[in-house]
């Protein structure tokens, strides 16, 4: 049985904007699974429509096998993180916790036994009694993390909630946050625009785009295979070429002649390559290409070099070294099973 | 330079806080002092506790504090009451909020003897509500409705003039509260009126004060509704302290029913305003 699944959701807002449409997910018990997307694709939407802040306009929603498309949010058996975390700034942390159980009229030894354990979970036994306003945004977001646990919900609904932190502690509360879930083995839906974090966290990702689903995927799967090319462009730096079919493993492409393992896909509009796909040192055998360096940018581990295609956008290489200059052309091999099809219109 | 600086603040301060303490300080010290004997129209000034002695014995004068702490305490619960649920509903914009909220607050602009003129015209022998009562049937002659002896009528001018200042001051506060917050408390369990116990009530607790104390000093002095529309078997503090000055010019009795005036608004306003934060503070500990 799935925790939670929605199924042909589609939601209009009353200015008529088409915010969804036609979603269709099913997320199983224990998973963590991530919407991914840009501002205004619909994560968000999706995410309060599985918490009961907005009926869809079509479809329904199913909890455990129950349908709780009318439930509102009160009667659902899910808690939400919040991106603002929206703690009660009037109660302290402890009050905070033992919101949710009082609510629902847990038993007073249940409820301290939660909010202590919840407390050294997120080590903040020292900070029972401050308000939120006394606490960093890192505590303020731990808080509301145990806020939504004491609930004991099967599912967590995370609205960015990271979005808030700086980068150290934004990768520090990112792991607490997994441990947490796999401590607790509840099923997390978590809302993100940043890539980075949807494939450190996920156990699935599901890439949002203009209200639909683009594709659903592990992490690895979405990265080294997509199917579009918005995913290729919006997960991690992708080289999109336009293509022309040659024979069933060879493909004309701005680069020039490519050979391929798979056989094109019909429907594909570009074939797609990582920057870190290209090897360099490599001169003999197929796929050798060699082209000037019109930029580059050292990254450390690395030096990201931009070069020229004629016909397409400049192609990006991760080059190992760092002595590679502007005005000098590179020369690498593409191996073919690198060489991905995807379908779609690059954004 | 300590010094100058002191002196430049109270400079600063004197056109405001100076005319502010000037005006309230000699009326309060002139009425105070009235009531122990000086400050007399004619003959001598003499310290005396006659005019207390008088005024606390008389039983026109407990019947006119009880009388004007109900009105001001029912205004001011009152408006609250039903000021609160309007907030809520204005909280966030939607197609006409503009204008119900600008009719909502109309009554502000109405001053309280024309709004008791338009009251009694209402209510009336000869008004709206008589001909259409006698219109439909239900009664053959027009009742007597104005100057009831519940204070009704005072009552309802009292709610129809603060409310809206209730609502001007809720308002604001309502509206600074997250959606976030509030769809916090609900994903959590908390239905309408435990969303507003436990979260909208606690955090607008500042506005709600002053909009008791406000409205509590304001009923509890009234006078132009009470002479219009109140009951007639009994007088406000106001009106109580007026008759006592125009009736053979007892200006001394005049100014302890006034100092007793200024003591009820005084406590009777931090004693609401304390009770509704304890009452607050007791619901959130469930």
């Amino acid at each position: 049985m799935t925790a939670l699944r929605s199924i042909d959701v589609s939601k209009v807002f009353e200015d008529g904007f088409t915010a969804l449409a036609d979603i269709n997910l099913s997320v199983d018990p224990g998973e963590f699974v991530t919407l991914l997307g840009p501002s205004g694709c619909g994560k968000t939407t999706l995410l309060k429509i599985f918490a009961g802040f907005y009926a869809p306009t079509t479809g329904r929603v199913e909890q455990n096998g129950a349908d709780v498309t009318s439930a509102p949010p009160e009667k659902r058996d899910t808690a939400m993180c919040f991106q603002s975390y929206a703690l009660f700034p009037h109660l302290t942390v402890a009050e905070n916790i033992e919101f949710g159980p009082k609510q629902n009229r847990v038993d007073r030894d249940e409820r301290l036994d939660r909010l202590n354990e919840l407390l050294r979970q997120v080590d903040l036994e020292r900070h029972r009694e401050k308000l939120p306003n006394k606490l960093s945004g890192g505590q303020q977001q731990r808080v509301a993390l145990a806020r939504a646990l004491a609930m004991r919900p099967s599912v967590v609904l995370f609205d960015e909630p990271l979005s808030n932190l700086d980068a150290k502690l934004r990768e520090q509360v990112r792991r607490e946050i997994r441990g947490l879930q796999r401590k607790f083995g509840f099923t997390a839906i978590y809302v993100t625009h940043d890539q980075s974090e949807a494939l450190a966290m996920s156990d699935r990702v599901v890439v949002m785009s203009g209200g639909k689903v683009e594709q659903i995927g592990a992490p690895e799967e979405v990265y080294q295979r997509p199917e579009t090319a918005f995913v290729a462009d919006f997960i991690g730096s992708a080289n999109l070429l336009p293509f022309d079919r040659v024979d069933d493993h060879v493909v004309e492409t701005p680069l020039g002649r490519l050979t391929v393992s798979n056989r094109p896909d019909p429907n594909a509009r570009f074939i797609c390559w990582r920057p870190e796909d290209a090897e360099f040192g490599v001169s003999e055998g197929g796929n050798i290409v060699t082209s000037d360096i019109s930029e580059r940018a050292y990254q450390g581990a690395y030096t990201d070099l931009h070069i020229s295609v004629a016909g397409a956008p400049d192609q990006r290489l991760h080059w190992p070294g760092g002595a590679s200059c502007v005005g000098q052309s590179a020369t690498f091999r593409l191996p073919p099973e690198r060489i991905r099809f995807v379908r779609g219109e690059i954004a | 330079m300590r010094w100058r600086r002191t002196l430049l603040i109270l400079a600063l301060l004197t056109p405001g806080l100076g005319v502010i303490l000037l005006m309230i300080g000699s009326v309060f010290y002139v009425a105070v002092m009235q009531s122990f004997g000086y400050y007399n129209l004619v003959g001598e000034d003499s310290f005396s506790l006659e005019h207390w002695e008088k005024v606390l014995g008389s039983k026109q004068f407990s019947r006119s504090l009880s009388y004007s702490a109900y009105i001001a305490v029912v205004a001011a619960i009152g408006s609250v009451i039903l000021a609160y649920p309007i907030a809520i509903w204005l909280r966030r914009p939607f197609r006409g909020s503009l204008a119900i909220s600008a009719v909502l607050k109309a009554p502000l602009f109405v001053p309280g003897l024309v709004a008791s003129f338009l009251f009694l015209n209402v209510i009336a022998f000869h008004g709206v509500v008589n001909q259409f009562l006698m219109w439909i049937g239900i009664t053959d002659e027009p009742i007597r409705m104005q100057n009831d002896r519940g204070a009704w009528g005072v009552v309802f001018l009292q709610l129809w003039k603060n409310m809206p200042f209730a609502l001007l001051l809720l308002t604001g506060a309502v509206q600074s509260i997250s959606d976030e917050v509030l769809d916090a408390a609900r994903d959590l369990g908390a239905g309408s009126f435990a969303r507003f116990r436990k979260v909208i009530a606690p955090l607008t607790v500042q506005a709600m004060q002053a909009a008791l104390i406000i409205i509590f000093i304001g009923a509890a002095g009234d006078f132009a509704f009470q002479v219009t529309a109140g009951p007639t078997n009994v007088q406000s503090m106001a009106q109580y302290m007026v008759f006592l000055k125009d009736s053979f010019g007892r200006w001394n009795q005049a100014a302890v029913v006034g100092v007793s005036l200024m003591i009820l608004a005084l406590f009777g306003s931090l004693i609401l305003a304390f009770i509704s934060s304890v009452v607050l503070k007791s619901g959130n500990k469930w």
